[in-house]
């Protein structure tokens, strides 16, 4: 290959990955309204965005899949979460995870709360191309698994709660919770827990498909 | 060294290598919160904050090594003195005061908060004017004698591009997809762009100088590696559109370019080993040499091959923001600009002391040390990253869960990073010898 050759690869090569780069670039600007639902995009979501920055949340939790790998993803932290508990739990994140791995308490006004909800809320609406993917097994059972179990780990309730002495110590003990409580309870605590204690800091899960609150609820009745 | 001005360059290696000591300070102390749950630093210095120190050091030293290696080339491929060695002095101590600001403005809690452009928007103003000023000397100086060498043409090409892309990171976007989308243009478009066409330049510099070959077929190879490091990467980008809002198509444009990214890097290891076996000059400085062909290996396996690894969407949907990330984050930076950085110094500092033979006991040590170590950190993250993708991704446990799977994991890596840190500090040991000396044969 001669050196005029060689300039020509460089000038064809950066010239041909520039314009896909750039024709691209317009078209996915062009779909960008539509896939993330910009006329959700108020000017709370807008503020939450800026309080999200200010606080350098992103050096540690994940958003997109982008940032620190210190803390979990955020992307669709509203699919499974409350934001009732969230605002909660961002009062005050020590309290609510006291031991363990930590998120400081960032000292959020009132105001910078509801901008983050908003914001997480809204984040939670873009179409990712279905990221994260579905674990293979939380939705099939381990063999020989009560359907309940997957719910329990899938939920990711042993954060909180200790079971056969797995897991946090947020919440009671449930090795033997359905020797003290009714099924009824149960799914109660679950759908609502503000239901029996206003001051609650465990995540409702009333938006869960009413076969996993019932699998859930049976498997948690059984444990005596 | 042809010119006085080329000292200048000295200085910035200077900076340069205090800063890589305490990026790697800020390295151990952000690990340590991987290894102990208890966190005594979590209202001084929490994870947050040391991770965003931690890396912003590692860009601004490897910027300032740029920097000093092309004042330190850009004289001899131009034959004649740096155009204004007071401004290159000027310039440096603005970039080091802004950086010092930065660090202390996020200690106090005053972030922009986009990872690696957690700047404030006054200092990345004040970064923009760094970079101008920089580019202006650069090009007056090229300018005196208008000796457009490839190898100039390259690295300003590079330098410009850098610039450049950073004014993408400037702007608020109130959409979160949009400014992740040119956030990359920044991230992306300068490791797999501009910094690679910098990179190539001053290894092509390097070679030239070290092994006296041919400059048409040194130059000749540039012209095809940098035009396929373009081709390859600028499309490649599409490799960060699979899951961020953009539409389906990024997942066969950026998995296809991005597959072909390294074979331009594997290119140019047979380029450099090419260049050394068929040397026409006698080599001394054998730890320079060890650096280069060192640098183009590590480069070629932090880059294209933890790289390659992770960037199908097939994979890459399951590998995604875990540790896998980053243990081929901290291969590809060492492996191909840091000891791009160490190559340079060791290429540089000798000649600008005017040493002809010195001591390369300790260079070779903290050689030997820094990648022994490197690898085994990227071995455990490697590691890291796996279990945390079988049981948290696949099935499906809660990421704290994930992580308490992951300690020791964590420990091997807080431990090799322990050994990393001796390999450094006998690099600053080293360079404080050999930047103390003064010519005496
Ligand atoms: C953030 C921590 C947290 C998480 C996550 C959590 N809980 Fe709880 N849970 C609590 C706390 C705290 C209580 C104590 C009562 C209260 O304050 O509501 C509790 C109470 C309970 C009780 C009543 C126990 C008793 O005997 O009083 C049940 C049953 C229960 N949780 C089940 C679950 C299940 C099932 C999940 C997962 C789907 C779950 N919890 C997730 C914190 C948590
Ligand atoms: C003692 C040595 C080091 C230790 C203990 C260390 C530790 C860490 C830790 C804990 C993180 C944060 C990961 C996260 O977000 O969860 C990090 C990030 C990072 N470090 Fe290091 N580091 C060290 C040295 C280095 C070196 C020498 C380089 C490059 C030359 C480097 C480049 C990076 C990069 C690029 C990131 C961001 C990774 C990403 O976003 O994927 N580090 N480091
Ligand atoms: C020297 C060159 C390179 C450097 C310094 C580098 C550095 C990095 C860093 C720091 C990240 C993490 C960014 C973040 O999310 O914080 C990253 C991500 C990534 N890199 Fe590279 N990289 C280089 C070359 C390559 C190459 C050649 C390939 C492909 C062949 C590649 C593929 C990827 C992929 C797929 C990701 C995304 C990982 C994920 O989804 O989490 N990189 N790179
Ligand atoms: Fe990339």
């Amino acid at each position: 290959m001669t050196k005029a050759q060689a300039k020509a690869v460089f000038y064809w090569g950066t010239a041909l990955s520039t314009i896909i780069l750039l024709v691209l670039t317009y078209n996915s600007l062009g779909q960008l309204p539509k896939r993330t639902n910009q006329q959700m995009l108020t000017a709370e979501v807008a503020q939450g965005k800026w309080v999200w920055q200010k606080h350098n949340c992103n050096d540690c939790h994940t958003i997109l899949g982008i940032g620190g790998y210190y803390a979990p993803d955020l992307t669709k932290e509203m699919a499974h979460r409350d934001p009732g508990w969230v605002k909660n739990f961002l009062k005050d994140p020590e309290k609510i995870f006291p031991s363990g791995r930590q998120m400081p308490n960032l000292h959020l006004t009132d105001g910078e709360i509801t901008g983050l909800v908003a914001f997480l809320g809204w984040v939670n609406g873009i179409d990712t191309n279905n990221w994260p993917p579905k674990p293979f097994a939380a939705s099939v059972p381990v063999q020989g698994e009560n359907p309940g179990e997957a719910v329990f780990r899938a939920q990711g309730c042993s954060s909180c709660h200790l079971l056969d002495g797995i897991g946090g110590h947020a919440g009671p003990d449930l090795t033997r919770v359905g020797a003290r409580r009714s099924s009824q309870w149960i799914e109660e605590q679950l759908k609502n827990p503000k239901s029996h204690n206003p001051d609650s800091i465990m995540p409702g899960f009333a938006k869960l498909p009413e076969k996993d609150i019932e699998d859930l609820t049976s498997y948690l009745a059984g444990l005596k | 060294m042809k010119y006085e001005s080329q000292k200048v360059a000295y200085k910035y290696f200077l900076f340069a290598t205090l800063l890589f000591a305490l990026q790697v300070v800020f390295g151990l102390l952000t690990g340590a919160k991987y290894v102990w749950n208890f966190d005594p630093l979590i209202h001084i210095l929490p994870f947050n904050t040391s991770r965003a120190i931690h890396i912003n050091l590692l860009v601004v030293w490897l910027l300032m090594g740029f920097m000093g290696g092309a004042y330190y080339l850009v004289p001899e491929e131009a034959e004649t003195e740096i155009y204004s060695p007071w401004l290159a002095n000027f310039q440096l101590y603005l970039f080091a005061a802004i950086g010092v600001a930065a660090i202390a403005g996020y200690i106090a809690g005053w972030s922009w908060g986009m990872p690696f452009l957690e700047q404030p928007t006054i200092l990345k103003a004040g970064i923009v004017v760094v970079a101008l000023l920089f580019l202006y000397n650069i090009f007056m100086t090229m300018l005196k004698t208008r000796k457009w060498t490839t190898i100039q043409g390259v690295l300003l090409g590079g330098l410009v591009l850098l610039a450049v892309m950073f004014l993408f990171g400037v702007f608020f976007m109130k959409n979160l997809a949009t400014q992740y989308y040119f956030w990359w243009w920044v991230i992306h478009l300068w490791v797999e762009g501009a910094w690679e066409l910098v990179t190539a330049a001053i290894m092509a510099f390097v070679l030239l100088k070290l092994t006296g070959v041919d400059r048409e077929r040194i130059e000749k190879w540039l012209y095809i590696e940098v035009g396929l490091v373009l081709f390859t990467g600028i499309a490649g980008i599409g490799h960060h559109y699979y899951w961020i809002g953009t539409p389906g198509y990024w997942l066969w444009v950026g998995g296809i370019f991005s597959a072909l990214e390294p074979a331009p890097i594997l290119l140019m290891v047979a380029d450099t080993l090419k260049d050394v076996r068929d040397r026409k000059a006698g080599i001394t400085n054998r730890i320079a040499l060890y650096w280069a062909v060192g640098c183009a290996v590590m480069h070629f396996f932090g880059a294209g091959v933890w790289g390659f690894a992770q960037t199908l969407p097939q994979i890459n949907k399951w590998t995604h923001g875990t540790q896998v990330t980053a243990s081929h984050g901290h291969f590809a930076f060492f492996g191909a600009y840091a000891m791009l950085n160490l190559t340079m110094v060791y290429f540089a500092l000798p000649q600008i002391k005017g040493l002809k033979e010195f001591s390369q006991r300790l260079g070779f040590k903290a050689f030997w040390t820094m990648n022994f170590f490197m690898i085994m950190m990227v071995l455990s993250l490697t590691v890291a990253g796996v279990v945390q993708v079988y049981f948290q991704r696949i099935m499906g446990l809660d990421y704290l869960t994930t992580q308490g799977y992951m300690r020791l994991w964590y420990a091997a890596f807080g431990a090799s990073g322990l050994g990393f840190a001796a390999g450094c500090l006998m690099y600053v040991v080293d360079f404080f010898r050999l930047g103390k000396s003064t010519a005496k044969s």
